[in-house]
């Protein structure tokens, strides 16, 4: 693939999940002051995804870098609004959620009750792969927004 | 996070409880219902447990306790406030009602102005009630425009064209609207949940009159049901220990997610689509 059709693949992603996000934040009642920047944070975070997975890199560690690029964006931009570094964590982090491999994997669940002893074997296996990466990417998601947290924030336990 | 970490935090229990003058038992009472009231709001409304906890402590010894020992479990806040040699708890249940992030922001704004010494209690008693019956931000019709307009630019980054996009902008948009008034009628969240994937799955079905396979619609047009914020607070909440809200978060994002399968799949069979 060549740099021009890189960059437009990643600035199209980047134009999608920033309407993502923007139409979720809203859905989430995000305060007005912060919808562009929820909007800015989701279209980095998913196309810096999109960006890696192009080189070939594993989407799970993709989302890990992702969403560790919206955490650090997030409390940035929560400093200079004065608003909770949460909002936009999760804002920009919703178009990197699993959705449909979370609903892939309870459909394959489902459809066990319609199979026999020899079909039911792929559509268990199916479903399984799909529930581990959901898991695998909702972590990398959680792990990348509370990165700062865990890096910068420590202190010693009080109770 | 985003809010300079309160230094005593950093000090022995002991200390700052022989540090404060000691209040009276009615204004510890008013002090602990104040906090609950706040962690109240932020549970209900998608904070992360850390969150809560953070924040009702902060609210509560700025207000003057001593310290606050904070339970946050799922469905309830629970707080012992120390004074002196007084204390005094408290339970307060807290109901599921959704996302609400303007309602987060405004709580920790005010723990923020209790901090800079601008509100007493007086003033945080004021500022709750009005929080509390905030309307909401934004329009019904944009806010159902608008989640059409994000599914549909799933249905984009999921490699549909133009007509898929179009398909999915109508299913979704009706299935918010769908959404919206089975929520005012207080049906169950999870039948919610099943009727309007059901819808979306149905409409969406309808991109094989145009002639386009309609398993990109199908999957795009659901996503705005997907339990993103619990399956998010779920694994935070479990990396910073808070086990129990965790899992039950978790849980409750595995059974939402069932659900939309359900309604997806009853929408496939009825219009006789093969699987995704």
């Amino acid at each position: 693939m060549n740099l021009a059709d890189l960059i437009s693949v990643v600035l199209q992603d980047g134009l999608w999940s920033g309407i993502a996000a923007l139409g979720f934040a809203m859905l989430f009642n995000a305060p007005r002051r912060t919808l562009i920047a929820c909007a800015l944070i989701g279209a980095a975070g998913h196309a810096l995804r999109a960006f890696l997975m192009e080189f070939g890199i594993q989407i799970e560690a993709a989302t890990l870098v992702g969403a560790t690029l919206v955490g650090f964006a997030s409390v940035w931009h929560a400093r200079r609004l004065q608003v909770p570094s949460p909002i936009f964590a999760i804002c920009g982090a919703i178009p990197m959620v699993p959705g449909t491999f979370a609903y892939r994997a309870m459909i394959g669940f489902i459809q066990v009750t319609t199979s026999d002893i020899t079909t039911a074997p792929p559509l268990l296996a199916d479903a399984g792969i799909n529930f581990v990466k959901t898991a695998l990417i909702l972590s990398a998601i959680a792990v990348g927004i509370a990165a700062p947290t865990l890096l910068f924030r420590r202190r010693k336990p009080v109770v | 996070m985003g809010i300079p970490s309160n230094t005593n935090r950093a000090l022995a229990r002991e200390d700052l409880i022989h540090d404060k003058p000691a209040l009276d038992r009615e204004v510890l009472r008013d002090v602990i219902d104040l906090a609950l009231w706040a962690g109240q709001l932020l549970l209900q409304h998608g904070a992360e447990t850390e969150r809560v906890e953070e924040t009702v402590h902060r609210l509560g010894t700025m207000l003057g306790a001593a310290w606050m020992d904070i339970l946050v479990s799922p469905n309830a806040v629970v707080i012992t406030t120390i004074s002196g040699e007084e204390f005094r708890t408290k339970v307060r249940r807290v109901v599921n009602l959704g996302v609400n992030l303007n309602i987060v922001a405004e709580v920790n704004d005010l723990s923020y102005q209790v901090e800079m010494g601008k509100l007493d209690r007086l003033g945080v008693r004021r500022e709750l009630t009005r929080i509390g019956v905030m309307p909401p931000l934004y329009n019904r019709w944009l806010v159902v425009f608008m989640v059409g307009l994000a599914c549909a630019a799933f249905s984009r980054l999921f490699g549909g064209d133009w007509m898929v996009f179009a398909v999915t902008f109508a299913a979704s948009a009706v299935a918010m609207f769908v959404r919206q008034e089975l929520v005012r009628a207080f049906f169950n969240p999870l039948m919610v949940v099943i009727v309007t994937a059901f819808v979306a799955g149905v409409l969406a079905s309808t991109a094989t009159l145009f002639d386009l396979t309609p398993q990109t619609a199908l999957a795009s047009s659901v996503l705005l049901l997907v339990p993103g914020v619990h399956l998010i607070n779920s694994v935070e909440d479990m990396i910073k220990g808070h086990m129990v809200t965790g899992v039950v978060r978790g849980v409750t994002g595995a059974l939402i997610s069932l659900c939309i399968a359900l309604g997806m799949l009853l929408a496939m069979q009825l219009m006789g689509i093969p699987g995704l």
